[in-house]
């Protein structure tokens, strides 16, 4: 408050409380709009952009072969390590060369999802999928090995992503699992 | 020996201190869930959620947590003070309600007598409420006192001063719904702004909106909510004079903070928006009671939002309110309120 002289318009306005009832204004308005709290392990779940990056996924071409060749860039490529590839020869046709990975395995613990192992794989076999809820109670989940990295992931390529969509809560004794249904999706800003 | 009459009216009394109490006592659940709830609304977040549908379980909840938590007595405090602060705090907010008419008479069906909706109308309701509101600070000032704490100290002398500062406006504004109504008595007063709307003491033009405004101001300091909220200070003082108090001991001043805004609300509905009177004449009839009801809840509502649209006022700028704007404004209204009822 400068002390110049005396204002009659800022007494007026102290006398009538406007700015109280401006703020007052703001808060209702707030008050009656809808809340922006995504609701998310009972009843809404964000599905992420194809950029995301979160848990890697193994894949195969379309005729159902293994696209890794084995060809460990990926493990050089990492900066903490946490990728081991053990190579052996298969002429059965299990993956697209006659090189494929006797073991693939990430130790999910160590990986800081940089994503430079998909930038360093020749075959577009190895990408970061988006799966993100990677919890649980032991250490069974830090290690994941290529058999389960080859399961095709829940959010299909097709989905672009970037919204929220209607979800389900689900207990099982192996852990919880939040189920998005990917059909009921709205568009939200955040 | 007494006749049957006599017993009677006892035990009518006896039963509504009992009404009275458990609606006090039950009040703060739904209070607390209504405040966080508000809370997270106008902070564009859903508040309580996940107890019950809605969140509404929640204060249940919070009592469980709250009746298991330890009750600790920190080292080298006061115990009897300390024990005894939340009680001293909690019975005189309880005991305001003494003279707190809710409404008129009303027919019990199955007694079939007329019952009235107060336990006591004494002829000088407004003086006793102010002075049993007034004792409830003791509570604070103690368990400040008693706690072994810088904060908890600070805090009860910042409440006892605030209470000193506003105790004075308040008054005034005692004064001058007394002036408008003629009446010390709580039931003449809402007698007096029966009719429409207009004859409410609030629409007693020019002084009822500004005494209205003095009431409301000195009440929000005097029962420690937001944005006068010095005593409980969490920027500065932890959490004021409960800092040590936990368990128990912690939630009977929640609830004597709850009961004391109960107590604001329905003193505002009273004095000022004419208890249980309808504000227009309507064909459906409608208990008054109802209109109670809606219009303390509305000012509640009115409390919890300000709590979180005004932030918190500096201690000198507490003062300066009280002393240089309230009281001043005050005696002039009260010259102006004497002049209109000549």
């Amino acid at each position: 408050m400068s002390k110049k002289g005396f204002d009659l318009f800022d007494l007026v306005k102290k006398v009538l409380f406007t700015d109280f009832v401006k703020g007052l204004t703001v808060t209702l308005g707030y008050n009656i709009s809808k809340s922006i709290t995504m609701r998310y392990p009972d009843e809404e779940k964000w599905v992420p952009y194809r950029r995301f990056r979160g848990m890697h996924t193994l894949n195969r071409d379309e005729n159902g072969r293994e696209l890794c060749v084995a060809c460990e860039l990926c493990a050089k490529a990492c900066p903490t390590g946490c990728i081991t590839v053990i190579p052996m020869e298969d002429n059965s046709g299990r993956g697209i060369s006659d090189r494929v990975a006797k073991v693939w395995t990430v130790n999910v613990v160590r990986c800081l999802f940089c994503g430079y192992c998909e930038d360093a794989c020749p075959t577009r076999a190895l990408r970061l999928g988006r799966e993100y809820e990677l919890a649980c109670t032991d250490f069974s989940c830090t290690l994941k090995s290529r058999e389960e990295l080859l399961v095709p992931q829940p959010v299909p390529e097709s989905i672009p992503g970037g919204y929220v969509v209607k979800s389900k809560f689900e207990r099982t004794p192996q852990g919880i699992k939040v189920v998005p249904e990917l059909s009921k999706y709205k568009k939200r800003s955040i | 020996m007494p006749d049957i009459a006599t017993l009677l009216e006892i035990l009518l009394i006896v039963v509504k201190v009992g009404v009275v109490t458990m609606i006090l006592f039950g009040l703060p659940l739904p209070l607390t869930w209504l405040e966080r709830k508000v809370a997270g609304h106008i902070q564009v977040r859903l508040g309580p959620w996940r107890v019950g549908p809605h969140g509404l379980l929640q204060p249940f909840a919070d009592m469980i947590k709250l009746l298991f938590k330890e009750d600790i007595v920190p080292y080298k405090a006061d115990k009897l003070l300390f024990n005894l602060a939340p009680l001293l705090s909690m019975v005189p907010a309880f005991a305001v309600f003494v003279a707190i008419p809710f409404g008129d008479s009303v027919m019990v069906p199955f007694i079939n007598k007329e019952v009235t909706l107060y336990i006591s109308d004494m002829n000088v309701g407004i003086l006793y409420i102010l002075a049993i509101g007034g004792l409830s600070i003791y509570g604070l000032i103690l368990g400040g006192w008693a706690s072994n704490s810088k904060y908890a100290l600070l805090g009860g002398l910042r409440s006892s001063a605030q209470m000193i500062s506003y105790e004075v406006a308040m008054s005034f504004a005692a004064v001058g719904v007394v002036m408008m109504s003629n009446s010390l008595s709580l039931l003449e007063m809402v007698k007096s702004q029966s009719g429409s709307f207009l004859n409410w003491n609030i629409f007693y033009l020019p002084v009822g909106p500004v005494w209205f405004a003095i009431f409301l101001i000195a009440g929000l300091a005097e029962i420690n909510r937001i944005p006068f909220d010095l005593t409980e200070d969490e920027g500065t003082l932890a959490a004021g004079f409960h800092t040590e108090y936990s368990g128990m001991k912690f939630a009977f001043f929640m609830l004597a903070e709850y009961v004391a805004m109960v107590t604001i609300s329905v003193l505002s509905v009273v004095m000022f928006f004419g208890g249980w009177n309808a504000p227009l004449q309507v064909p459906v009839p409608i208990p008054p009671i109802f209109w109670f009801v809606a219009k303390a809840g509305a000012l509640i509502y009115f409390f919890m939002w300000i709590r979180f649209t005004l932030p918190r006022y500096r201690y000198d700028q507490l003062m300066t309110i009280g002393w240089k704007i309230l009281i001043p404004v005050a005696l002039v209204n009260l010259l102006v309120t004497g002049f209109m009822r000549i």
